[in-house]
């Protein structure tokens, strides 16, 4: 199969495949680079970017958990204004487009975010976290309330004309009516599962192993948790929908795709497989080929009754 | 040696051999490798399963430049080491290197000293040979709970090194900590021209104050659980203060090798 049998366009960006790299899995698109050429992905999305620079939360910030891993980096990054001067500009050599991932702490901390990173040329668009489970405000507080995401993403939508995607949390309990009010605020497209909270206590110390107490669970172990919320977001609503949780290979990819994801994002398993972006485009072409279908699109939520 | 890449390696494991209680040193065909400097590590799948699903940083204990292989000390803590202790040779290892930086390699006329706790004498081996193949001075301290946790004589012998043994119960060598052992060497008088030392956090706090104290710079090599090893996802942090101020390193991209006057220990 050829290449072009995998290109996607999501929120209006162009993209050669529909792989995504999560946000805080892949730093500025940079350190894999002598792994593997960082133009494999559809797109990049960059470490959660704040207004000012963050120092994160203190160690241990990983523990292993069966078939997961807890994090609680806490958002550690140099700031809006570093990313600005020092970042932006180097971004074309990543060969792919690139997003960056907005965290606020307050609702005018977004919109401010949103128009300082408005009509810069090197970012394809914006990823809105309303769903980081290791911060003490913003994140995970804002994207719970369906009538505060709408606040929220309204004022972001003001700011910045370009593509808008907005990170949901299957925190939300009703992470439908919040992923309603986020396309009725004007979102181009979801990306859907954030981490979901945890906890790992050390029984010999008595205390939890992470620094930060609780951290958030990504990996296999949350992946039927995502399918399940791609399968209920993509049927609610019109936009695309970009599936992530525990993507391991083509396969557990084209059960968010067959789910309703327009396109998949992947996390955890870079840090297990480097060319996981790389296998799972030739998984997915094998898959294509062998069934009969000619392009990934067509495969977009057929597991859907009456589909 | 996986294509298109320069730090992604299959590689055959040639030797597996328990040298002390829990402890097991893997040697890998690995010519790619062999490059590669004391201090430096590699990240190692343990398997092909989601459980245990990272891959896990060890520090190079070798590199057999002839031979092409790169050797790996490792102990037993958990199921993925248990795993990697259960191969046998001809297996074939998934692993990401070399990573990280190295200690610094300048020539010193005065002797450096080298101070191992327990595991911590995975790259400070590696660092040892390569000054004996430099003929560059240097002492080889090494610490552990009790005799059988340490490798034995003949590990050091045919490699021409003579470490100084410290345990805990005084079955071997010095009775007392690594620790203890050093500061009596340096109250008597030694004046190493820098200490090397690789171990648990709290002896490295204890090394490095002993180097405040007596005016010898400290490099310390630190371990942590990595999830990308690359410098990507900043999992893998150490407190830092710098002029003043804190701020958190990564082990992987900054390190592995720090400098030990900066580390913020009374932070952990």
């Amino acid at each position: 199969m050829s290449d072009s049998c995998l290109s996607a366009t999501i929120a209006g960006i162009t993209m050669a495949n529909p792989l995504v790299a999560a946000s805080g899995c892949y730093g500025y698109g940079f350190d894999y680079r002598h792994c593997i050429d960082p133009a494999c992905w559809g797109a990049i999305v960059v470490k959660g970017t704040t207004l000012h620079p963050r120092l994160g939360n203190p160690p241990p910030r990983l523990v292993e958990t069966p078939s997961g891993l807890l994090n609680a980096i806490g958002l550690q990054n140099p700031g809006i204004a570093y990313f600005l001067k020092y970042i932006r500009v180097r971004l074309p050599e990543l060969g792919c487009p690139v997003l960056v991932n907005i965290a606020g702490e307050t609702l005018d901390e977004y919109r401010r975010l949103a128009a300082l990173l408005n009509g810069v040329d090197e970012v394809a668009g914006l990823e809105v976290n309303i769903s980081c489970p290791n911060v003490k405000k913003g994140g995970i507080s804002f994207g719970c309330d369906p009538a505060l995401v709408y606040e929220l993403v309204c004022r972001v939508r003001e700011a910045y004309r370009g593509p808008l995607i907005v990170k949901l949390s299957l925190e939300a309990g009703n992470i439908v009516s919040v992923a309603e009010a986020a396309t009725r605020a004007g979102a181009d497209a979801l990306s859907l599962i954030n981490t979901i909270k945890g906890m790992v206590i050390d029984v010999q110390k008595r205390r939890p192993v992470l620094g930060n107490s609780t951290g958030g669970l990504s990996g296999p172990a949350l992946r039927p948790l995502a399918v399940r919320a791609v399968w209920e977001v993509s049927q609610a609503v019109s936009v695309p929908v970009i599936g992530m949780g525990g993507i391991m290979q083509a396969e557990d990819a084209l059960q968010f795709i067959l789910a309703g994801s327009a396109a998949v994002a992947i996390g955890t398993a870079n840090f297990v497989n480097p060319a996981v972006p790389k296998e799972i485009c030739d998984g997915l072409k094998r898959y294509l080929a062998d069934n009969g279908f000619t392009h990934y699109r067509e495969l977009i939520g057929l597991a859907r009754p009456g589909s | 040696m996986h294509p298109n890449s320069d730090f992604m390696h299959r590689c055959e494991l040639v030797d597996l051999t328990r040298v002390a209680q829990g402890c097991f040193r893997l040697k890998l065909y690995a010519p790619a490798l062999t490059g590669a400097e004391p201090g430096q590590f590699v990240h190692l799948r343990a398997g092909s399963s989601t459980d245990p699903l990272l891959r896990r940083p060890f520090s190079i204990h070798y590199v057999d430049q002839k031979a092409g292989e790169i050797w790996l000390l490792i102990r037993v803590v958990g199921p993925a080491t248990s795993a990697l202790s259960r191969l046998r040779p001809g297996a074939e290892l998934d692993l990401l290197g070399p990573l990280g930086n190295t200690f610094p390699a300048r020539e010193e006329a005065a002797a450096a000293m080298l101070v191992a706790g327990g595991i911590g004498l995975a790259p400070l081996y590696f660092l040892a040979r390569r000054r004996l193949e430099a003929g560059l001075a240097f002492d080889l301290l090494l610490g552990g709970a009790e005799g059988s946790s340490l490798p034995g004589d003949a590990f050091f012998d045919c490699a021409g090194l003579k470490p100084m043994l410290a345990t805990e119960d005084g079955s071997r060598g010095f009775k007392g900590t690594v620790v203890d052992l050093l500061k009596q060497r340096l109250e008597s008088g030694e004046k190493p021209s820098r200490i090397h030392a690789c171990g648990p956090v709290p002896m490295l706090a204890r090394v490095v104050d002993l180097g405040k104290i007596y005016a010898v710079p400290v490099h310390i090599s630190l371990e942590s659980l990595m999830a990308c090893a690359v410098g990507a996802c900043l999992g893998c942090v150490f407190p830092f203060k710098i002029n003043g101020m804190l701020e958190y390193r990564r082990v992987c991209r900054d390190g592995p090798v720090f400098n030990g006057e900066e580390a913020h220990f009374n932070f952990v």
